[in-house]
């Protein structure tokens, strides 16, 4: 098992997804939730495998598949996409759990599209070849769509079409890029390759001031897919709608990981294959970034709709990754990598707490709420912890993002890093404006009219929330038990701008040759 | 086996190597002689259907063998001095035409319009309209390819009109009829221009000269350009297509299933032997290419489009099939540089495979709904069939992802080669409107699937149509498991390429 660990970790959910197809109604939930948590702690694996001194890519696995092109599968991990990949295993015994009631029609069906979505991303994080990272993020599109047409609210037909439309607007013209690379490949290394790491030797020529230059016009390939997918501020509409729409686990992918791809791909594709148009063009995404924050922050302020403004609020929060990415230091990367995760975990629980609230009401009108907190102690309790990861106070996970990507935006261009603090102060205002209309103040229609039948939580529901609780303490106050992992990658990627390489150690466990590098 | 086949030599070889059509001529005699001899009554099924399929069984068998033995002893069989021609492209595109063909006698077997008084002439002439087939996609004079054509679309045309329906049909034959009849003979004017100009209407006579041909001569490039428009015309090029959707309409959704994948296949393997002579390389070839990429982005435009605002579901495949035709352009442009013969032949061949079996599952899908002869299927039709029957939805979802060309379904594939064929060689342009087209294709090619499963309804596949059932389940099951292993399929298909030049 441990020879073919990330083999394993893609492809055992397609399996999961056949059980749960295949398995009696009433028992698809509890199988799911087993064999979601086996997986998760098979991913955990990983960690006692992993070397975090080198940035090597390590527990490679490699098969030829179309070698005429030079298309390979081929898998491994580095510091950058561990965590992701852990976050994805992580939050889908997570979601099993939180839809027990909330999915009540066609739950085999259901459960197969959350383990049909669980590997393809958890491949898209894994990939090292550039056709097999396209079709895992392309194919991610098809369970999503599912998840969004078939369990979604009224208006979901029109939202599913949307994403999928959009994200594949972006991603065709990836995969134009891609092809060009694997050309440009034939010409420079004198073979066909479609391999990331090949891409990386690559020398494209690159021109200020225009954007058709092969090094720029590439870069605005990639980032048309990646921008539509995090989504970026101009791009973003597809993503209320989405979410608004989605059912509450559907929500939760679509926030908790779905969104890094694209992050994930700016950090592995656009900056270090493309490092000079980056650096020339990086001003362009510091502003988008930045307008994405402060729009997200003050569209989200003014939204009726609880689900609505936490969707917007995701618009804001990923504006901060953008910027601590095209920060291009240190300090700015690793706030990015680890405001995915946080983002992950917060906006994943803040989509859970209202999909709680919503089954027991069916209402998201913020307007309809008031005086929620006498009646759901527990309720608003979580409620407010997870507020505050989300408005990154101190000791909470938001915190340690946001400080560093605001230290490493200031490092790059203190403008945009004063831009972006003033998204932090519209955040917290809207969250906590909105905390203020539902949970105190006077007691709305909604809360009367549902108070008797029991407003809080049950034990299932803080089963849910309990993981996510430790986690956002977890991450703000050890953030080095998560970082010291990914250390070693950054640095290598930041130090190694316009030369960056990646080598693959094709361990299963610490080679030989690492373990002497750690002792030196 | 193979080393005493390969041995052989003069007619016994020529007769070998023909006898794909011999066993589809032959057995397409055995239901109309059985029906005579029956005082002009329907044979039983055994003579009208089982020994048919029998045949083109044969057939296939004969054609793989012949492509093993060539493959075997890396040769191009030329016979009949030099009027057909055995290779790569002539042996994919009978492989795929004959199982083509084989899908749409098992379905036309089940079908309402077609299955009747007249069954047997209908075999006699679906057989003989692939005989047709095969020689256009094997023919190395263009007088022959002519041929070729009229026998296949001759024998369509009536095909067409032995529908049962009596309004749609009718008019599908008579306007395919007339329309063809007129592409042919601009065909033939463009073959006329060019012996007019060369002496000589054998394509590998015009190979050494066309390059040079097309920059003197302005006979030579107007009979280029005729020629091109008459193909154009079969494979519903714009701004020729305007047939397409009536035509296919119109007609019985089994024969519809096999006019969409055989004709097209064996069109684009003629039409890609016209490209591979070279004929559109040169200083004022230039502007013919051009022309050509309009051409390409343009079908593909009129056919997503129209197909956007289609409620009629065969209608819309029809449209799809028009789109489709611009992304085969695109390899055929490809081949038609120099330096990208291989690589665009390739990825045509791989195209053309592909298509052609999403493109019968699809139609056969369709087929199954039709419970009335006139019956007309709408996407709506679909409300709720994901939770009545999850399968054939599966099936149809498959289906639909692999001509919107989403991976991981071997349509992803062929546009992935089709596109970097045309990249490569640096119509970057084209590729750019290859790609917007995919996407725009996407909203169509979701709507069945939409109504499928998330609207509320009651749809359900009533008829039995287990043959039908047959072909839906094993094209969407060859849908993924090439789409698993495209290099296979792309090797075989750069293997046999490569062996032209």
């Amino acid at each position: 098992m441990l020879d073919h660990l990330l083999t394993w970790l893609i492809f055992l959910p397609l399996i999961y997804g056949l059980i749960a197809w295949f398995s009696p109604e009433n028992l698809v939930r509890p199988i799911s939730l087993a064999l979601s948590s086996i997986h998760f702690l098979l991913s955990l694996l990983i960690l006692t495998q992993y070397d975090p001194s080198t940035p090597a890519l390590q527990l490679a696995d490699k098969m030829s598949w179309v070698p005429q092109f030079g298309i390979n599968y081929h898998v491994a991990v580095d510091g950058i996409s561990l965590w992701l990949v852990i976050l994805s295993t992580f939050l889908v015994p997570v979601m099993v759990l939180g839809s027990w009631t909330a999915i009540q029609t066609k739950t085999r069906a259901f459960h197969m599209s959350l383990f049909f979505l669980q590997t393809t991303m958890v491949g898209t994080f894994l990939a090292i070849d550039s056709i097999l990272f396209y079709i895992f993020f392309e194919a991610s599109l098809i369970p999503m769509y599912f998840m969004v047409g078939i369990w979604g609210g009224a208006r979901r037909i029109y939202a599913t079409l949307k994403f999928f439309i959009y994200t594949m607007v972006g991603s065709v013209f990836m995969l134009l890029a891609i092809i060009f690379l694997i050309y440009q490949c034939k010409e420079q290394l004198g073979f066909m390759s479609a391999s990331i790491l090949d891409f990386y030797k690559l020398e494209l020529p690159f021109v200020a001031g225009t954007i058709f230059s092969t090094q720029t016009a590439l870069m605005v390939g990639f980032a048309l897919a990646f921008g539509i997918k995090v989504p970026m501020f101009p791009v973003h509409t597809w993503l209320p709608d989405a979410h608004v729409e989605a059912p509450t686990p559907g929500s939760v992918i679509l926030a908790g990981v779905m969104l890094k791809m694209g992050t994930y791909g700016f950090l592995r594709f656009v900056l270090p294959m493309f490092p000079d148009a980056v650096s020339y063009w990086g001003w362009l995404f510091l502003f988008l970034g930045a307008v994405g924050i402060v729009y997200g922050a003050l569209v989200a302020m003014v939204q009726p709709d609880i689900k609505k403004l936490v969707a917007y609020s995701s618009v804001s929060h990923m504006g901060y990754v953008i910027i601590g990415l095209f920060a291009l230091n240190e300090y700015g990367i690793t706030g990015g990598l680890y405001q995915m995760l946080n983002h992950g975990i917060s906006t994943g629980a803040l989509f859970f707490l209202v999909g709680m609230i919503y089954e027991r009401t069916h209402s998201r009108e913020i307007a309809q709420y008031g005086g929620l907190a006498p009646v759901a102690p527990i309720f608003t309790i979580l409620f407010i912890i997870v507020t505050m990861s989300s408005i990154a106070v101190p000791m909470t996970n938001g915190f340690v993002g946001e400080f560093l990507i605001l230290m490493g935006t200031y490092l790059t261009s203190p403008a945009f890093a004063i831009i972006a603090v003033t998204g932090v102060v519209l955040g917290a205002a809207y969250m906590l404006w909105m905390v203020k209309r539902v949970f105190f103040g006077a007691e709305g229609e909604i809360v009367t009219k549902y108070k008797a039948s029991g407003l809080d939580v049950n034990r299932r529901e803080i089963a849910v929330m309990t993981p996510m609780v430790i986690l956002i303490f977890w991450m703000g106050l050890f953030p080095n038990h998560f970082l010291k992992y990914s250390k070693v990658s950054i640095a290598h990627l930041v130090e190694t701008k316009t030369s960056y390489q990646l080598s693959v150690m094709d361990n299963p466990g610490r080679s030989m040759e690492s373990v002497a590098q750690v002792e030196e | 086996m193979l080393e005493a086949l390969g041995q052989l030599t003069g007619t016994a070889n020529n007769i070998f190597v023909l006898s794909p059509m011999i066993f589809l001529f032959l057995f397409s005699l055995v239901p109309i002689t059985m029906k005579v001899l029956n005082g002009n009554k329907e044979p039983s099924l055994l003579f009208s259907f089982h020994l048919p399929v029998v045949g083109a069984c044969l057939a296939l068998i004969a054609t793989i063998l012949i492509s093993m033995i060539n493959a075997a002893k890396d040769q191009v069989q030329v016979l009949y001095s030099n009027s057909l021609v055995v290779d790569g492209i002539s042996t994919w595109t009978t492989v795929t035409i004959i199982i083509v063909l084989i899908f749409s006698l098992l379905m036309s077997r089940e079908s309402l319009a077609l299955y009747g008084r007249q069954f047997s002439e209908y075999v006699f002439l679906l057989f003989n309209s692939v005989v047709g087939m095969i020689v256009v996609a094997w023919s190395n004079d263009l007088v022959l390819t002519f041929i070729g054509i009229e026998v296949m679309s001759l024998c369509l045309y009536i095909m067409i009109a032995l529908s049962r329906e009596t309004n749609l049909s009718k008019e599908a034959a008579l306007k395919y009829f007339v329309l063809g009849s007129f592409a042919s003979a601009v065909f033939l004017y463009g073959i006329a221009f060019v012996y007019g100009t060369l002496g000589s209407t054998y394509l590998s006579e015009i190979t050494p000269v066309a390059k040079e041909m097309i920059s003197t001569s302005r006979m030579f490039l107007v009979g280029v350009v005729l020629i091109i428009i008459g193909l154009g015309f079969k494979v519903s090029v714009f701004p020729f297509h305007s047939w397409t959707p009536d035509v296919y309409h119109g007609s019985p959704t089994a024969l519809t299933s096999f006019m969409a994948t055989g004709v097209k296949v064996a069109t684009f393997a003629t039409f890609l032997r016209f490209m591979l002579t070279e004929a559109l390389i040169g200083e004022r070839a230039e502007t013919m290419l051009v022309a050509m990429q309009w051409l390409a982005v343009l079908t593909m435009l009129a056919g997503n489009i129209a197909a956007i605002m289609q409620d009629n579901l065969k209608r819309m495949l029809a449209y799809s099939s028009i789109a489709h035709s611009g992304y085969l352009l695109v390899g055929l442009i490809a081949a038609s540089t120099e330096d990208g013969q291989i690589a665009g032949s390739t990825g045509l061949i791989f195209y053309g495979v592909t298509y052609a079996l999403v493109t019968v599952g699809s139609f056969g899908l369709v087929s199954l709904f039709e419970t009335r002869v006139d019956k007309q299927v709408m996407v709506d039709d679909l409300k709720g069939l994901g939770s009545q029957q999850p399968y054939m939805a599966l099936a149809l979802t498959i289906l639909m992802l692999s001509l919107a060309g989403i991976p991981p379904t071997v349509g992803f594939f062929g546009k992935l080669f089709i596109f970097s064929s045309a990249l490569d060689q640096g119509f970057v342009w084209l590729v750019i409107w290859g790609v917007i087209n995919s996407v725009i294709s996407v909203y169509y090619y979701l709507r069945p699937v939409v109504t499928m499963y998330m609207q509320e309804g009651e749809s359900v596949i009533e008829r039995k149509a287990a043959n039908t059932k047959f072909v839906v389940v094993f094209s969407s099951v060859m849908v993924i498991f090439l789409g698993l292993f495209a290099n296979g399929l792309y090797e075989i298909a750069r293997r046999s390429v490569e062996s032209l030049f």
